[in-house]
């Protein structure tokens, strides 16, 4: 019980959260200075144009009203007009959206393991070379820009090696999954970037369990090492690290603009690139709010997962 | 020894790391525990006994075996390879440990973390080893075993975790069960619980134990031998019952000494002077001369051998009859100032007080939440110039009432008046001048004093914070303030880091008496110091109240301090007084029936626990509970039945100024208790 009221008030706090969040993105373009008529069209754009721009968005009522009516709109899953390919908005985003997951999902399912890995394997040899080689490699990954590291992979699997695409282009109405070649490269990228922080998260948290006095009473009980290193420590050490995957799986579906661009994949981050380019505002404020609500969803399934592991919420 | 002995420890040295001079924390120890045989290794912090304990399962972090050899049942275990140590670790040594809630493992059911061992040892298949985990817990008299092996750590109570941490250790019938501080973490009447386990467990089963411990009291419940560790070496070893009716070294002397439990109050505690010497320098004289009120030059020139000095008994002392002296030249035994009697002017009245907290939750979908009643309904005079002691166990509200009546938090309802005159509920509502009078000294020296600032800064805030003497004389009254607690003048330009435990609350003492306040707030200031500088601490306090007439409000767990150094006594549990009156008359004879378990838990160094006991089971009820008749019912050996549920127990009060909340009638309270006497203590 104490877990399900957990849970709600995370929802609760989600549903708050995206309101704000609905709210700052619709008063940044509407409530600036300069008309948004005239940002959209450009300097070019003729009273007529901007007129028929402004009656297309409403833009002649007053603000509160119109944020009510995008607001209620949106819920119901109208996200209005593109104005930049003249679409509806949600098919668009939605079909974006899927890529960007996919993508997210195939990189944790990559990073998560190979950074759980590394993690232990630095704290269990803290301060040896083993440590250093790991928490040296990490972090010069995370320090290179991922443009360069992008870079530098269709360099070296696409130019010279030609293992692999350079681009991620997908054909109108594809499968990401059935063009998998394409994918790779992104996924790569993707998983260095993640795998330094995920790495050295795991790494403190496991020097901390290793340390606590929980560990030492199971190696006094004379269990094999593994057993007090995966049963006991690890266990335990996984409680902290959830927390940053959650965080991460928001930041790949939201973060991935440079990524996205870099291979042209069709995801949510380069929709998103394209509509600050055309200055399509609706666009613009669809997929920020679905990006927020990816981060909250991703907080969100990491705590369910940290409830569900610590048995002090669970039960 | 007839019999092959069931460890040996034979010269073991262990030293540690320390940049670039080892730290020798252990040297030349020797011992050996005979099959079924209890043995204790008595010390204070730094003393080496935690090392040595971990020493016996080859488990040293950070620290390597020197020398010497540990041989268990004949067999050397020092330089085993670490897949035969697995063998032996938890299956024929196993541990228990000091703070049995961080040794568990909070996501693993209980049962399992016992099941675990048996499996990996061989003993039992999975079936199996679930089922000897329920009778282990039965062994340990957890109730309802079937169910407890499924729970998690955090459901169990602080008592109840420690027993699966004993059944843990007898899980794989060990040969030798090291038990390292078992009791320290836990509350009085939980510790007299485990440890009549402890003893019950000893004649079922057939290991032999390593009891470490700083307490000699608990030490002489348990063991049968016992060995006295000073500063890594073992200077005195013998039948506990003769090591403390005739210690043979000074150490020893001092330490009995320094137990106010074992203490009348009309003598002083004799505290040891100074402090451990530095263990990367060790001198190659006694280790304990530079302390030793009897020592002579011939002590630093050798290190003493081990003089048999009675049967069984030895001690690392050149003069080891003279050993008792130590207590006749401890300067700090004088006798102290009789106390004035009859009756005082009430300094503070607290009336009806209470602390509620209200536990904030974002949605109250399911529940209303109930305040947690820290303090509810406390009512207590505090008299100029005496000691007011509330003891009570952790959870008892003894605490938030102590920062309730220095303004720290404001009460939910109930008054306090301070020489007539209602004071405000937090301290910025209070005058300077009432602030000024009412100071508090905090449990913890670590954390009470700023490490960014000298020991003559922290002394001189609060001079100049309330303006008490003029700026150019602050540094004459710091000087005069430090002399006050004994500190030597040069201590004023150190830093809190540099002092060592005892010494730190000395501060806190000057800082607080610099106000010249009329009431010190004492919350539980000793119990974070070793025995001998609590000793100290409490004779300077002593010392103050008798020169400037101070009255103290001393919170406390331990019945064996609040004894020796207060006149009045209020015992708490629940939030509630259940017991005030004059120390003497409550100790001597305790009626309220949570007193009596109280007091009947107290170890004392008579070592005999032969005497029927009352002892306290299960857990107080929750602090959010609302509970309708008596704070004690639920676990009260006493309770006469329904009426004990429903109604609110009458307050009685008695001819020796003793008021008491129960419903049994005083009178047959003595009676009942006269069949079951009350443990005297000391």
């Amino acid at each position: 019980m104490q877990a399900i009221e957990l849970i709600l008030r995370r929802v609760v706090l989600m549903i708050v959260i995206l309101f704000a969040v609905s709210f700052l993105t619709f008063l940044i373009v509407h409530v600036l200075p300069g008309d948004v008529a005239n940002a959209i069209l450009g300097d070019l754009a003729t009273p007529d144009q901007v007129e028929l721009v402004r009656q297309r968005m409403g833009l002649n009522e007053p603000v509160l009203l119109r944020y009510w009516h995008w607001v209620t709109a949106f819920a119901s899953g109208d996200f209005g007009m593109s104005l930049a390919y003249n679409t509806p908005i949600a098919p668009l985003v939605f079909e974006r959206l899927a890529n960007s997951v996919i993508l997210a999902l195939i990189s944790l399912a990559v990073a998560v393991p190979i950074s759980v890995a590394l993690g232990v394997l630095a704290a269990m040899y803290q301060g040896s070379i083993i440590d250093r080689i790991i928490t040296g490699t990490v972090v010069l990954f995370f320090a290179l820009p991922e443009y360069v590291v992008a870079l530098m992979l269709i360099l070296i699997f696409s130019i010279w090696l030609g293992w692999l695409p350079g681009s991620s282009l997908i054909p109108p109405g594809g499968s990401v999954l059935a063009n998998f070649p394409a994918i790779v490269l992104p996924v790569t990228v993707v998983t260095v970037g993640m795998l330094a922080y995920l790495s050295q998260v795991t790494r403190a948290s496991m020097v901390a369990a290793l340390r606590a006095n929980y560990v030492r009473t199971a190696d006094l009980k004379g269990l094999p090492g593994y057993i007090v290193v995966v049963k006991h420590a690890l266990r335990n050490a996984m409680l902290p690290a959830l927390v940053e995957i959650g965080l991460n799986f928001g930041y790949t579906l939201g973060g991935l603009v440079i990524v996205e661009t870099v291979f042209s994949y069709a995801g949510i981050g380069q929709l998103l690139m394209m509509a600050v380019q055309s200055r399509d505002i609706p666009t613009i404020q669809a997929v920020v709010i679905v990006i927020a609500a990816a981060y909250g969803i991703g907080n969100l399934i990491a705590d369910v997962i940290s409830i569900a592991l610590n048995p002090k919420l669970r039960t | 020894m007839s019999q092959q002995a069931t460890l040996t420890v034979e010269h073991l040295s262990v030293s540690y790391d320390a940049g670039d001079t080892p730290l020798r924390a252990v040297r030349d120890v020797s011992f050996s525990i005979a099959p079924g045989e209890a043995y204790g290794l008595i010390g204070e912090s730094g003393s080496g006994k935690t090392t040595v304990a971990f020493a016996m399962m080859n488990y040293l972090r950070g620290g390597r075996i020197e020398g010497g050899r540990i041989l268990l049942q004949g067999q050397p275990i020092q330089d085993l390879p670490k897949s035969e140590l697995r063998q032996i670790r938890g299956n024929k040594v196993a541990m228990v440990y000091q703070d049995p809630m961080s040794s568990l493992n909070p996501g693993i059911r209980v049962g399992e973390q016992i099941a675990e061992a048996l499996r990996y040892h061989g003993i039992a298949d999975r079936a199996g080893a679930r089922a000897r985990a329920v009778r282990l817990l039965a062994d340990v008299n957890l109730p309802d075993p079937e169910a407890m092996v499924d729970r998690y750590p955090h459901q169990l109570s602080g008592g109840q975790q420690q027993r699966i941490v004993i059944a843990m250790a007898l899980a794989c019938e060990p040969d030798l069960v090291i038990m390292d501080e078992p009791t320290t973490g836990l509350d009085v009447t939980t510790e007299a619980v485990i440890l009549d386990l402890i003893r019950e467990l000893r004649h079922k089963i057939n290991a032999s134990i390593l009891f470490i411990s700083h307490n000699i009291a608990v030490v002489a419940k348990v063991c049968d031998r016992v060995g006295v560790l000073y500063a890594g070496e073992l200077v005195e070893e013998g039948r506990v019952a003769e090591v403390i009716r005739r210690p043979k070294h000074p150490y020893t002397v001092g330490l009995v000494a320094s137990m106010p439990s074992g203490t009348d109050r009309s003598q002083r505690l004799a505290s040891i002077k100074g402090s451990l010497p530095d263990l990367t320098k060790v001198p190659q004289g006694c280790i304990f001369a530079d302390r030793c009120l009897i020592s002579r030059d011939v002590c630093l020139a050798e290190r003493p051998p081990a003089i048999e000095v009675g049967p069984a008994h030895i001690s690392r002392c050149l003069f080891p009859d003279e050993a008792q002296d130590v207590i006749q030249k401890a300067e700090a035994r004088v006798v102290a100032p009789a106390r004035a009697a009859g009756p005082a002017e009430t300094v503070m009245h607290i009336d009806d007080l209470k602390l509620w907290y209200t536990r904030r939750r974002g949605l109250r979908v399911w529940h209303k939440p109930q305040p947690v009643r820290a303090v509810n309904g406390v009512t207590l005079d505090i008299e100029a110039g005496r000691t007011l002691a509330v003891v009570g166990e952790s959870g008892s509200g003894k605490s938030t009432l102590a920062r309730c009546v220095v303004g720290l938090v404001p009460p939910t309802g109930g008054a306090i008046e301070f020489h007539g005159e209602r004071l405000g509920g937090r301290a910025r509502q209070r005058g300077v001048k009432t602030r000024q009078r009412i100071q508090i000294i905090f449990q913890n020296p670590e954390s009470a004093l700023n490490p960014q600032r000298t020991v003559g800064e922290i002394i001189a805030r609060p001079l100049k914070l309330y303006n008490c003497v003029e700026p150019s004389r602050i540094d004459e009254r710091v000087a005069e303030l430090m002399k006050a607690v004994n500190l030597p003048a040069r201590y004023a330009s150190r830093y809190p880091h540099q002092l060592s435990g005892g010494e730190k609350q000395r501060v806190s003492i000057a800082r607080v008496l610099g106000t010249e306040p009329d009431l010190i707030i004492c919350d539980e200031p000793t119990s974070a110091l070793d025995i001998s500088v609590q000793a100290a601490v409490l004779n300077a306090l002593s010392d103050l109240q008798a020169r400037h007439g101070l009255s103290y409000m001393f919170i406390s767990h331990d019945l064996g301090v609040v004894r020796y150094i207060s006149d009045r006594v209020a015992v708490m549990y629940l939030g509630v007084v259940v017991e005030t009156g004059p120390t003497e008359a409550v100790f001597k004879a305790p009626h309220h029936p949570y007193t009596e378990s109280l007091v009947a838990a107290l170890p004392d160094l008579s070592g005999n626990g032969e005497k029927p006991e009352v002892r306290l089971q299960g857990t107080p009820p929750s602090p959010t509970a609302r509970i309708k008749g008596c704070v004690f019912a639920s676990r009260c050996p006493r309770k006469v039945g329904a009426i004990c549920e429903t109604t609110p127990p009458p307050v009685q009060n008695l001819a020796d100024g003793r008021k008491l909340a129960c419903h049994i009638p005083v009178d047959e309270l003595a009676r009942l208790q006269g069949a079951v006497p009350a443990v005297a203590v000391g």
